[in-house]
Order: C-alpha cells, then structure tokens, then sequence
C-alpha cells in the first residue's frame, strides 16, 4: 500500500507541473468564468444557460484532462527510462499501474475541482442578478434543488472521468499516446451515445443482421457516458435522487475495476 | 550492427559474491537487455536465470538489490534528499535510519553541498552521482550498474571507482556494464565479452589480459647494433622503449633461449614475462577486429 501511495503522490506532484494541463485548466476556468456573458443568448432563461455551460464546461475540460493525463502517465515513465529505476525496487507491476492511476486520478479530481470551485463562485454571484431578471422562471429553478444538485453533478462527473482516467490509462500500455488518446475519445463519444447505438442495433428500426451484431455489442460493452450527465434534470429542477447517484457510482466503481484489471493483465506481459 | 541492439541469444553468466563482474561489449551487443532481464523488465523467450536463488523478476531479491541506470531520469520536481526518500520508502524504509542513510549516501557520492537543487537543475554527472546514491539506497548485496561512470568528469570516475571498490571490499557483489573498457579493467575481478548477444569470452581479468596462448616478452638494456639486428631476428616484435627493449616471443622457451644469446652479446636483461594485453587488446581481439 507503501508503494502505491508513494507512487500515487509523486505522478500527482510531477502531472501538476505540466504546462499544457494547466493550459487546458486556466482556459476552462475562463470559459466558466465569462459563462455568464452567454447568457444573453437564451433571454427569459438565463440562469438556466448559466448552469448549462457552467457544468458543460467543467465535463468537457475535465475529460480533455483525464484523457490527457491518463494516455502520458505510463508512456512518459517508459519514454524517460524513470520505470526501470521504479521496477528495480521491490514494486509489483500492478503496485505502479494502480500508483499512477491514483495520482492519474488525483491530478484530474483537483482541476476538476478548481473549475467546481470557479463555477461555484459565478454562481452565487450571478445566479441572483438572473433570478431577478427572468422572474418567471420563478418556481421551475428553485435554489434549495440547486445548489445540492449542482454538487451532485460536479460528483457524478468525477465518477464519469475516473472510468474515462481508466480507459486512457490502460490503452497506453497498448497503443502509443497518441492512439490512446484517439482510443478514449473514441470511446468516450460513442458512450455518450448509447442510446442511438440501441436503436441502430434494433431490427424494428430496419437494422440488418451485421449492424444489429455490431452495434449492439457496441451498446453492451462500452460505458455508458450519457448517464454521468444530470444536466437535463437539473435544469428541469427536478431532484436528483441520492440513489441515482450511488447507483451510477457504482457502476462507475465496477467499470474502473474491469478496465484496470484488463490493463494489469495487458501492462504484467509488456516488455519495458 | 554497431548501434542496432540485439537479442540476447547465448548468455550464460554465473557471478561469485564478492566480486566486481563486468560485462563489456560494443554497442547495441545486449549489455542493457542484460540488465533488463535481470530486474525483470524484459522476460527471456528462452532459459532461466536467478538471483540470490530466487526466479528473475520475482520481488524477493529486489529487497537485497541496487540498480544504477545509464544516462539517468528522475522525478526533476525533487532534490536530492527528496528523490532518496522517495526511493527509500519503496523498500520501507523510513524515519531517523532512512535520513541518516540519506546523509551517509549523498556524502559518499559527492552531493551532500547541493542535496536542495531540484533534479530538474543537475547536469549529467549530478544525475550520475545521485543515480548511484539511490542505488545504494538498501545498502544492497548486489549492485548492477550500467555505465555508472558515463557522463563524470575524470576526478569524478574516480571518486565513483573508489566507491565501486570500497564497496567490492566491504563484501558486495557489483555487476557492471559497460563500453569503457579503460575504466574496467583497474576495477573488475572478472569480465564477460559479449558481442552480437552472445558471450564470445570470460574469465578472470588476469587470465584475460595475461592471455592462455602462453606469449611472453623479454626486456634488455645495453644492446648494441648488432645484438639488436640478431634480437629482431629472434623475436616476433621489438619495441623500444627510452633505453630499453622490449622483445615479444610466442613461448617462453624461445623467450629465454633469446635472452641468453642476448647476454653472451654483452645486452643487460631486465625482466622476462608473460606477455600483458590490455582489455582494449582482448576486446578488440573478441569482437573479431575493428570492422573496416
């Protein structure tokens, strides 16, 4: 456990000192920080768009850096000969894969975070300024839904880039960095679109035999992405239950397992 | 094939305790799939090896093992002291014996002045001293190093080859990799040539260098033209050297014969000896010749 936690806090220290994360952070913290100048967009709805891009923001900054973080971790390790002096020491393979999935991990909680945090902040002081000038949103956005949904969704989108953290991670003991990083958009945009993979693999909605095999094993393996998202219910100020949260979670949970588990096994052969 | 590595196709190497064992050869000849093999980073296709009794690649014997990598890479956001703790926990080492280590290693190798630079400002030869310092970390019976010298100034190789013998001394095995054959030869008990992944000689250093084909050399003084005319004839090679000559024969008993015609001729012998080769000499030899 030694290990891994040690491992686990040097890749958070080292992947925080990366420029281009911090480049992806700063430029995401901006966007969530003018989100409100958008707002004009959407008259009579403003409050609802402030919270639409806020939280769209902070979900698609945050999975370019899970997917960035990940898809460098071990790569950078091998590329800088840093693995050899690592797996020298009495450390299981398995040790530091699951160590730098950690500190992967802990890297892409803390930008995530940040954007929480600045989104936050813009809330509370725009979100007022809003109710007063679209009063007929009146009950559909009630602040005691809010601001608890809010964290839910800045919760669940943890849960979402922790798998996506896990896939980009161990496509990088298979492909190079920059296939990984094709690999987990791939999946990462195909997930979010499990619903239509369903239909295309339905026969009621003319699929033929090929398209119903492919896509709907498609539609069995990968994650299903759209359900991190509670952006819809949030803005329709219903109240996220705390079941549908563990519920996703756990799948969550379950999907990061499997993936690592597919990693250990793919990373324990690898020569390095 | 001179910088294109190879597989490792016949290697078979058993190191004494005890020793410093150096494993030369030309680049890309499978010296670091050596060492890979050994920390478990690589896996043979075929055979088996052990260390300390235990399988390759099994976590047991990396407890009693140091490994020095060429050319090193650390995490460049530590310094020197942090970088050692952070080694030194892998092996569960902490509190006050880990820090005192910690002093005792970065005195040794010359770093203890500069312990609070970060590894992002060291220059090679830094790297190369903290390299060994985390090596060492365990306090290790078993040390592999590749290249340790690599990239240190001349009085630095040598504060690392004396810390290379002192350790030899205090009862560590030292496993060495490495191309520089200037600096293995006064440090290795015995050394392996490997060329295109095969060991094409081993032995002692001295039974190396000393050479098995029996050759010796004959040293006079006081020859004159005429004694020198017929030592030519006698030898295979004369070399001069300041007021001597140094006469190479293929045997001892041609050696001696000379040297007592070389006597009746009034020459003063100085010494008759087998005849020494460098490790250059036997290398070279080895690998078949420098290729044109």
């Amino acid at each position: 456990m030694s290990a891994i936690w040690r491992i686990a806090k040097a890749t958070f220290h080292e992947a925080l000192r990366r420029r281009f994360l911090n480049g992806i952070l700063i430029f995401g913290i901006l966007i969530i920080g003018s989100s409100w100048t958008f707002t004009y967009l959407q008259p009579g709805a403003e409050l609802k768009m402030l919270v639409d891009i806020g939280l769209g923001a902070i979900r698609f900054f945050g999975m370019l850096i899970a997917i960035f973080v990940g898809v460098r971790l071990i790569p950078d390790e091998i590329e800088k000969q840093t693995i050899h002096t690592l797996l020298a020491k009495p450390v299981t393979r398995a040790q530091f894969l699951l160590g730098k999935f950690l500190g992967g991990v802990a890297t892409v909680f803390t930008n995530v975070a940040l954007m929480g945090l600045a989104f936050v902040i813009v809330y509370m002081v725009k979100a007022p300024q809003l109710r007063e000038l679209a009063p007929d949103e009146g009950p559909g956005i009630s602040m005691v839904f809010m601001a608890p949904n809010i964290g839910k969704a800045i919760g669940l989108t943890c849960f979402e880039l922790l798998i996506l953290a896990a896939i980009a991670v161990v496509a990088s003991t298979i492909f190079s960095w920059v296939m990984a990083s094709i690999f987990s958009f791939f999946i990462y945009f195909v997930g979010q679109m499990a619903d239509f993979l369903r239909e295309l693999a339905s026969p009621e909605h003319g699929a033929d035999t090929a398209s119903t095999i492919v896509f709907g094993v498609l539609y069995r393996i990968l994650p299903h992405f759209e359900i991190f998202d509670i952006r819809e219910s949030i803005l329709k100020d219903n109240f996220v239950p705390w079941s549908l949260l563990g519920n996703v979670a756990g799948q969550a949970i379950i999907w990061v397992v499997v993936v690592l588990m597919i990693g250990y096994l793919c990373f324990n052969e690898r020569e390095v | 094939m001179e910088g294109n590595p190879v597989g490792l196709i016949d290697l078979s190497l058993e190191v004494e305790e005890g020793q410093i064992f150096g494993l030369v050869g030309p680049n890309g000849s499978g010296k670091t799939t050596t060492l890979k093999l050994l920390l478990g980073l690589v896996f043979p296709t075929s055979g088996s090896g052990e260390i300390f009794g235990y399988p390759l690649g099994t976590l047991t014997y990396k407890q009693r093992i140091g490994f020095v990598p060429e050319g090193p890479y650390f995490y460049d956001h530590l310094n020197a002291v942090e970088l050692l703790r952070f080694y030194g926990s892998l092996f569960g080492m902490g509190g006050a014996e880990l820090e005192s280590r910690i002093e005792y290693l970065l005195k040794l190798v010359g770093m203890w002045q500069r312990r609070d630079r970060k590894v992002l400002d060291y220059s090679r030869g830094m790297l190369q001293r903290i390299a060994l310092a985390q090596g060492l970390i365990n306090d290790p019976d078993l040390l592999l190093a590749d290249e340790p010298t690599s990239g240190l100034d001349p009085i630095g190789a040598i504060q690392i080859r004396e810390v290379l013998m002192r350790l030899r001394d205090e009862g560590k095995t030292i496993f060495l990799c490495s191309h520089l054959l200037k600096e293995m030869e006064p440090l290795c008990d015995r050394v392996a040539i490997l060329n295109q992944g095969v060991v094409c000689h081993e032995g002692s250093m001295e039974e190396l260098l000393t050479g098995e084909d029996g050759r010796y050399v004959a040293t006079f003084r006081d020859l004159d033209q005429v004694a020198l005319q017929h030592l030519r004839v006698l030898a295979e090679r004369v070399d001069s050297e300041g007021d001597q000559y140094v006469a190479a024969f293929s045997d001892q008993q041609s050696a001696t014969a000379a040297a007592s015609e070389m006597i009746d001729k009034g020459a003063q012998l100085i010494k008759i000896s087998p005849q020494r080769l460098t490790l250059e000499e036997v290398f070279i030899e080895a690998v078949g010749g420098i290729p044109e």
